[in-house]
């Protein structure tokens, strides 16, 4: 009995897990194209030293496609947020688990620009964040927002893992789950392999 | 009885797939631009129930999803009263909806006070009415016409800051239908909180 049951519940499994996927990637259509170089200076911020972005900065940070391209994980949030701050422990631990194994990762604030000298680098020298930091600052937040993705409205926190070649695989608005972004760092990460 | 089990666990697996799809794709339910918004009925801050066919003005309705806690609709507190005022006296109304599961009645109450809303601010408890738009974060509008069909969903304007504002985006949606004209544009993003759902 137990023999039939479990390899069907596989099964079942398998296919929830494989549409889920499929949906997420569906939505996006538009990435594929974006094939530009990646700039070093994006990738070079240090944790508590936030740089200022404009929404042409984030375009570039977000190319993937050459062939340095790594997989991109970037996570809009801010200091005022409460599910934000929730999850950024979560965020810092999977930065230091995935570095090492190729994952590039980043986080943008969405907080004043007058807090990027003092409430945002506090708060991640706080939390001990390693990852390269940055505050959108645009009057129009809009483009931005649908460079990233065109099925996002804006809500934070908003969670985006992008494969080396600019596709969206997984995405998650609201506080993380944790086991869930693994699953998918780990599948992206081992197919890069 | 292998096959009856077989068949169980297919259907079981479109059932799961199914919903991996509409979590996926980050929306429970959404009504498009052009679509007609079904009544509905929640209950305000006193317990008092309200339909949208109650609340709707003569010449349309402006929902908007509230959070008492978000730093982002405290920063749009006096533009929302604003508009509320401007357009009533022009027959549409605004209809304040708070869908948070993490907000009491009691942080509503005080969101309502601090602000001065004069409109009606209803409470979502189960998300009934934010899955039926599609709402995901605050503040988040939905401009009806007279006849309850969308046509303007997304944010008040492009910016928190009151003097960073080039895009009266809501304000455009409304004048432009009072007036007869066709909205330009249907849809605009903005930054907020994500709603709370249970």
């Amino acid at each position: 009995m137990r023999s039939k049951v479990f390899p069907a519940l596989g099964f079942v499994v398998i296919i929830s897990l494989s549409l889920s996927a499929t949906t997420a990637r569906r939505v996006h259509p538009a990435r594929a194209a974006i094939v530009l170089p990646q700039t070093r200076k994006a990738s070079s911020a240090r944790a508590s030293a936030v740089r200022e972005i404009d929404a042409e900065g984030l375009k570039k940070l977000l190319q993937r496609g050459s062939k340095q391209s790594r997989p991109l994980l970037i996570t809009f949030w801010a200091t005022w947020c409460d599910p934000c701050r929730e999850e950024f422990p979560d965020l810092v631990q999977i930065d230091k688990d995935y570095k090492a194994r190729g994952l590039e990762f980043v986080i943008v604030s969405l907080d004043d620009p007058g807090d990027i000298k003092t409430g945002v680098p506090q708060y991640l020298q706080k939390m001990h964040a390693a990852m390269p930091a940055y505050l959108l600052n645009v009057a129009d937040p809009e483009p931005a927002i649908k460079e990233v993705d065109a099925a996002w409205t804006g809500g934070l926190p908003a969670t985006f893992l992008f494969d080396a070649q600019g596709q969206i695989v997984f995405k998650h608005l609201g506080r993380i789950l944790p086991g869930e972004l693994r699953a998918a760092l780990d599948k992206t990460l081992n197919v890069g392999r | 009885m292998k096959n009856y089990r077989f068949a169980l666990l297919l259907a079981l697996s479109f059932v799961l797939a199914a919903a991996a799809f509409a979590f996926g794709s980050g929306k429970a339910n959404s009504v498009s631009i052009g679509q007609p918004v079904a009544d509905f009925k929640l209950p305000d801050v006193d317990g008092h129930e309200h339909s949208l066919a109650s609340l709707k003005g003569k010449n349309g309705t402006v929902i908007i999803f509230l959070s008492a806690q978000c730093p982002v609709v405290r920063a749009y507190g006096e533009r929302i009263e604003k508009l509320a005022e401007d357009y009533s006296a022009r027959g549409v109304n605004v209809v304040g909806i708070n869908s948070n599961v993490t907000e009491s009645t009691d942080d509503i109450k005080r969101h309502i006070s601090d602000n001065k809303f004069s409109f009606v601010v209803l409470r979502d408890k189960g998300n009934k009415v934010a899955d039926m738009l599609g709402a995901e974060h605050t503040p988040e509008t939905f401009f009806l016409d007279a006849s309850n069909k969308l046509v303007y969903h997304g944010r008040i304007d492009n910016n928190r800051d009151a003097t960073r504002v080039q895009s009266n985006d809501l304000r455009d949606a409304i004048d432009a239908t009072l007036a007869g004209k066709p909205v330009v544009k249907t849809e605009a993003a903005a930054i907020g909180c994500s709603i709370k759902r249970g």
